[in-house]
């Protein structure tokens, strides 16, 4: 059953849905100029979120309704059957409904459900693409692993120009995420890929790179013989995701020219070991290390560690998670004495920033595809 | 150690305006554009993780305050004055242990903030580079500049030294001429940084992306096209706390001859090969060069000056200009200045450019707005397009930055009824809502070394230029500027002024 009060009331048609959009804005146009206000129908990018779970379709639709203020958009919710029969008889049913997001009424931002029971490869895009506003660029935010080689996933591909993903939820990232790259780049019409887990990092990235800029430390990155990284698991232990850990130490191999020593060997505790070689031949010790932490979400990055050696001296560059998941701290330490320190602001990132960001983007990530790379090579 | 090439984890970074390791040393740092802007404005980027990790700021004032007083009268300011608030109490903590404080008072005192500069090169590895900030009233400029010439505190090793200058930069000419020569005497042009803030805000920067990353404008932007151009900076506050500068000021070199002709220069300049320092400036200069000067006998026909006197201010009585402290009760110091402008050159020839400001004006408001001419004949009846007005692009700089076209559409009735609407682009309703502010985007660009928002010495010279000689034709004349009430748009002289030319001033 589909809830009406979250996600409006059934159309029978597209053109009915229209219909029924349009005199909500109507409706609310007169609205605001009794108030003496001007209203816009502010659209600047098409949404379609792909979902089986309903909880997956509920929390893609908070998500964008939270950022319409910022990224007025038209959101084509499509939710599918979790499995769905071969032998059921298929449907395709509508609701729309326009949610008041702005207290002064100015911008306005809709939100289409499309419902697909049963068998709906193929008859998914004669629905989706009536319903797109012309001349706006297609985010298609795809909420679990996608099902390459299905034909409504090629078909939403070709239309998109970019493909959102988060590969947090793969059971297999090293192996999915090269999969996605190459059917994001067929053909004449580029889609760039964007992986939320990536997202999550750039502020970690951001902290560790101002280390060296200054220059008697950016000196030690030839040196750097050590690098950890901490991600959070749950209090058992059991939901072990290493993969934003990865892309984190695939960023700096890349960076830095490392290349594969070995491959991934287990450690402790779901961690891993493993060793690298840098440029001038000389080995680099890696570990990912899994730490239960209060507040983190599994698989989030909680602490960063690069060891140089040079000269004699054993510089170590450090950034921590603070408390209540709001900070982290920075520290130097040669030869164990702290020479720099200091605390910046590191909320954790939730759902609505990572795609608010994404969103304001329309390029791929060269870094990413690097980073990548290291991963495949090392898998 | 010797410095080794870029860093290379910051290639394909989001975040790649992150400056270099360096030290800022603010004069004037227990003053008022201190506490209230620059603090505030600098804690504001280390809440957004934008300052190097090595980085320090050395706060310069005459009286004796320990690093600690100094922090705890900066932490009251930022707690009042940050974009963000309260106050993140860890990121302040880690913020003030880098906020630093030397008292000068004599030679002596830049000998001890050599000294201590020194060590935090050492202590942070900040390398020798060096902002300075001049927030200190004008009159200190020129003594602060030779002392740290002589006293060698500017340059230390390889690295770079950088001087931010605020305005007023003179009060004409001559004076603006003898300060940039002073400032060389320590620096070269391009270390020096003369700021006007209202080329940080976003959408002053706007006019540039409208006008430069759009075609569809850029070809109706002339005298063909463009019937005349409005430009108002509009301030609701009155002189009271700054009354004793601004008497000796005035509108005109308060506000017009930095804010006005600056935007003025955005809207008219041509395009410039490339946005960067040198081409962006060379092209602002030749607008200005090219301004008709006013000559004194044509200063009753292109100005008009007022002063306000007591009216009311959203619903509240306030004083005229004359009543406050520290104003002479017959001052002639002008509150409001319109001025008509002409940019003789290909593209705007015999179009006007009407800039006007005031003080204790109806509400806070600063826009640019660009009219178009009518249509060339009419296919409407008079009576279907009563309600048209003349198609108008505004850029309004604040309060709600954004810009609005107007166009004339049909009424959905039978028959033909136009009327005017608005399209309205609201810049916070399209992309974060949360901008910068100008200062922060200044201080940044500053340590980065990027000065294509800061004013270059030909420029700061034409804009004197322009508005010497009108400011010598009202000091030499015996007429009181006109009198207008506080919470009006200016005296009825500048209705009369722009009326003479068939048009009026717009309600921003």
């Amino acid at each position: 059953m589909i809830d009406t009060g979250v996600w409006g009331d059934p159309s029978p048609s597209v053109s009915a849905l229209e219909r029924d959009l349009a005199r909500v804005r109507r409706g609310r146009s007169a609205h605001a100029r009794e108030q003496v206000a001007t209203v816009a129908r502010a659209a600047v990018v098409n949404i379609v979120v792909v979902a089986r779970r309903e909880i997956h379709a509920l929390r893609a639709s908070r998500t964008i309704e939270e950022l319409a203020m910022r990224h007025p958009s038209r959101a084509i919710v499509v939710l599918g059957d979790a499995h769905p029969d071969e032998r059921a008889s298929s449907a395709v049913s509508l609701y729309g409904r326009v949610p008041e997001v702005d207290q002064f009424d100015q911008v306005h931002f809709e939100q289409i459900l499309v419902r697909a029971r049963g068998p709906a490869d193929r008859r998914l895009l004669s629905v989706v693409v009536p319903l797109l506003v012309p001349d706006l660029p297609l985010f298609l935010w795809w909420t679990e692993t996608p099902p390459i080689g299905t034909r409504h996933f090629e078909d939403l591909v070709a239309l998109a120009s970019r493909l959102v993903v988060d590969s947090a939820d793969f059971a297999r990232p090293e192996r999915t995420i090269p999969a996605l790259a190459s059917v994001c780049f067929v053909g004449a019409q580029h889609c760039a890929l964007t992986d939320l887990n990536w997202t999550r990092l750039t502020a970690w990235r951001e902290l560790l790179t101002q280390f060296f800029d200054v220059p008697a430390w950016r000196a030690l990155l030839r040196s750097v013989d050590g690098m950890r990284v901490s991600f959070a698991v749950d209090a058992d232990g059991r939901e072990i995701q290493p993969s934003q850990a990865l892309l984190l130490i695939g960023w700096i191999a890349a960076r830095l020219g490392w290349r594969p020593a070995e491959r991934m060997a287990p450690s402790e505790a779901g961690g891993l070991l493993f060793g690298m070689i840098r440029p001038d031949g000389q080995r680099v010790r890696v570990r990912v290390r899994p730490r239960f932490d209060r507040g983190l979400e599994e698989g989030d990055v909680s602490g960063v560690r690069i060891e140089a050696f040079a000269g004699g001296t054993r510089t170590e560059f450090r950034i921590t998670r603070l408390d209540e998941r709001r900070y982290a701290s920075g520290t130097v330490r040669v030869d164990g004495k702290i020479v720099s320190e200091r605390v910046v602001p590191l909320p954790a990132t939730d759902v609505v920033e990572l795609l608010g960001e994404e969103l304001t983007i329309l390029a791929s990530d060269r870094m990413y595809e690097e980073a990548l790379a290291v991963l495949v090579a090392l898998a | 150690m010797a410095v080794t090439s870029a860093n290379p984890l910051r290639a394909g970074l989001r975040l790649a305006r992150v400056p270099e390791p360096s030290v800022m040393v603010i004069f004037g740092g227990t003053g008022d554009l201190s506490t209230r802007k620059l603090v505030p404005a600098l804690y504001d980027l280390a809440r957004q993780r934008l300052l190097p990790a090595a980085f320090a700021i050395v706060g310069i004032g005459r009286a004796a305050l320990t690093d600690s007083e100094y922090r705890a009268q900066l932490r009251e300011a930022v707690a009042e004055n940050s974009r963000s608030r309260p106050i993140d109490e860890e990121v302040w903590a880690s913020f003030a242990e880098r906020l630093l404080y030397v008292s000068v008072r004599s030679e002596e005192g830049y000998d001890d903030l050599r000294r201590r500069l020194a060590r935090i090169d050492t202590d942070l590895g900040t390398g020798g580079d060096r902002l300075f900030y001049l927030a200190t009233p004008p009159v200190a400029y020129a003594p602060i500049v030779r002392s740290l010439g002589r006293s060698e505190v500017v340059r230390s090793g390889t690295g770079w030294a950088r001087i931010v200058v605020e305005k007023p930069f003179g009060r004409d000419l001559e004076t603006a001429r003898a300060l940039t020569e002073t400032l060389h005497e320590v620096f070269k042009e391009e270390e020096i940084f003369r700021i006007d803030h209202y080329l940080g805000k976003e959408t002053v920067q706007n006019i540039l992306v409208l006008r430069f990353a759009n075609a569809i404008f850029e070809p109706v932007w002339s005298r063909q096209y463009v019937d005349h151009v409005q430009i108002t900076v509009a301030e609701a506050l009155g002189a009271d706390e700054r009354a004793e500068y601004y008497e000796g000021a005035g509108a005109m070199r308060d506000i017009v001859q930095n804010h006005l002709l600056q935007i003025l220069t955005l809207v008219a300049m041509e395009p410039p090969a490339a946005f960067e320092a040198g081409a962006v400036r060379d092209e602002k200069v030749k607008v200005l060069r090219a301004m008709r000067p006013i000559r004194p006998d044509e200063t009753a026909e292109r100005t008009v000056r007022g002063q306000y006197t007591a009216g009311f201010i959203e619903g509240d009585p306030v004083p005229g200009y004359r009543e406050g402290r520290e104003v002479a009760p017959e001052s002639r110091t002008e509150t409001f200045v319109a001025l008509k402008l002409f940019v003789d050159n290909w593209r705007w020839e015999g179009t006007p450019f009407y800039l006007r400001t005031g003080k204790r004006m109806p509400k806070r408001a600063t826009e640019v707005a660009i009219q178009f001419r009518a249509v060339p004949h009419q296919v409407f009846s008079a009576e279907a397009r009563d309600g048209l007005e003349p198609n108008t692009l505004v850029i309004r700089v604040q309060p709600e930055e954004g810009i609005s076209l107007k166009f004339g559409a049909k009424v959905p009735v039978q028959g033909i009824r136009i009327r005017s609407v608005a399209m309205d682009f609201v810049y916070g309703a399209s992309f974060l809502v949360d901008a910068p502010d100008a200062y922060e985007t200044l201080i940044l660009d500053a340590l980065r070394g990027d000065g294509t928002l800061f004013t270059r010495k030909d420029e700061v010279e034409e804009q004197w230029r322009l508005v010497d000689p009108v400011l010598r034709a009202w000091q030499e004349s015996d007429a009181e500027p006109p009198a207008y009430p506080a919470g009006t748009w200016g005296p009825t002289e500048a209705d009369l002024f722009i009326g003479r030319d068939g048009r009026r001033w717009r309600q921003p």
